[in-house]
């Protein structure tokens, strides 16, 4: 008798492309996060120097200079991929039924049914994260080249405070949607859903 | 008769995944905490990020500056590699040479009477921190025009007493905008901010703004030794 293939489970297939700049983007965002840790403990946001330092263990790079070159080598990373998940999306057309839409926010208020609810919330979070993501990219810009970006620079009220603030808020924001993320997703679609993101 | 089970894979495609996945995050995890391959990192990328910033300065626009109210006093931190040189300005002489047409020493009595430009602008130190602060002093494009360098040279060196050392591409010298200072949010330039001369510029990083600077070199050749931090790894060209 044969041996007989195990059969893929039915349905759940994520676009290669999806899957990828997934990968990607939580790859850069550990180096981009990491290294970023590094250069925040050479003058903490919050209390400057004597402020409280990020454990070395959550930082890449080594000291400042170590931890620039990783921030404005991973850069690249980060941004090109989130660029070119904005044109896949809508080359795609995947916008129009892939993010959060009015259904979602009115099935938030009215509906009964909690799996539907569930959904709207996975499907909102994913969709705000986008524009936390641009946030950090917007404003990191403004801190690297505020000369020549002096244009970014005035859009944070041209204060450098508001500037490293806003910059350094997308840290936490990201760590808590990644649990809450997370959280969704398997609610929403268990194991199967997970594995549809991550595995080829 | 004995069937021969088909032969497993010892691996299949979706384990190789798993394992390639998760060796990289250890590989990588192993660096935080560490300075793991930062060095190679610089040398993969600060070739491109700096064609990018040296594309994007304008070398004759001036940037944007801050009204007098805007100017932050106590912003301004002081950092130093070393000790703080204390310089008699009266015997005090800035050196202009190198690949100049007319080296000269000036001392401060003949620099303060080149024409004195006043500028508020944003100092930005690579630490993240930054002020606003009202500098004085003279243009280098003034004393490049004094001296006249030679359309071969490319850089310029800058001494300081303390023996810390740069080097900047020229555009960036000959910027409206970058002074050797000699006033601070007006007044004249304490001993700790540099005084009697010291670079100010809003267009790069506070670390290549030299305090102390007793001699001016341009060149067409950057030599080994290219800047007291850069020569331990910080970027050189430092532009923001």
């Amino acid at each position: 008798m044969e041996a007989s293939k195990p059969k893929t489970p039915k349905g759940l297939k994520q676009a290669f492309f999806i899957k990828t700049f997934h990968w990607l983007n939580i790859i850069s965002l550990l180096l981009m996060i990491t290294s970023g840790l590094q250069i925040y403990n050479a003058n903490p946001v919050f209390g400057g120097r004597g402020g409280w330092l990020f454990p070395s263990l959550v930082t890449l790079g080594g000291w400042l200079g170590g931890g620039r070159h990783w921030h404005f080598a991973a850069m690249w990373l980060f941004s090109l991929n989130l660029f070119a998940y904005g044109v896949y999306i809508f080359v795609t057309q995947r916008w129009q039924h892939r993010f959060v839409s009015s259904q979602d926010l009115k099935a938030l208020q009215t509906s009964n049914n909690p799996k539907r609810k569930n959904y709207s919330w996975h499907r909102l979070a994913y969709t705000i994260i986008i524009p936390v993501l641009l946030i950090s990219i917007v404003s990191g810009l403004g801190m690297y080249k505020p000369a020549q970006f002096h244009g970014i620079v005035w859009l944070f009220g041209n204060n450098w405070q508001t500037l490293r603030v806003f910059h350094f808020i997308t840290v936490p924001t990201v760590i808590i949607f990644s649990l809450l993320h997370s959280a969704l997703a398997l609610k929403v679609g268990g194991d199967r859903l997970v594995k549809s993101i991550f595995v080829p | 008769m004995l069937k021969i089970p088909d032969r497993q894979l010892i691996i299949n495609r979706r384990q190789l995944f798993k394992l390639s996945a998760f060796s990289g995050a250890a590989w990588l995890l192993n660096g935080c905490g560490t300075s793991l391959y930062s060095p190679q990192v610089q040398r993969i990328f600060e070739p491109l990020n700096q064609s990018i910033e040296t594309k994007i300065l304008n070398p004759t626009q001036p940037v944007p500056e801050f009204p007098i109210s805007a100017i932050e006093p106590n912003a301004l931190l002081i950092n130093t590699f070393d000790q703080t040189p204390v310089l008699d300005p009266a015997t005090f002489r800035l050196s202009i040479d190198g690949e100049v047409a007319t080296p000269v020493a000036l001392s401060m009595g003949e620099l303060q009477k080149l024409p004195l430009t006043s500028m508020v602008i944003r100092h930005v130190c690579v630490e993240g921190w930054a002020a606003i602060v009202q500098w004085g002093g003279i243009r280098l494009r003034d004393l490049a025009d004094l001296v006249q360098p030679s359309p071969q040279a490319r850089y310029v060196y800058f001494q300081s007493a303390d023996g810390y050392y740069e080097s900047w591409d020229i555009a960036s010298v000959l910027h409206p905008q970058t002074l050797m200072a000699y006033q601070k949010n007006g007044q004249p330039l304490a001993i700790e901010n540099g005084a009697p001369l010291r670079l100010a510029a809003p267009i790069k990083l506070g670390y290549k703004l030299s305090k102390w600077v007793t001699k001016i070199t341009f060149t067409s050749q950057l030599a080994t030794e290219k800047g007291y931090w850069e020569d331990r790894g910080y970027e050189w060209f430092g532009g923001i």
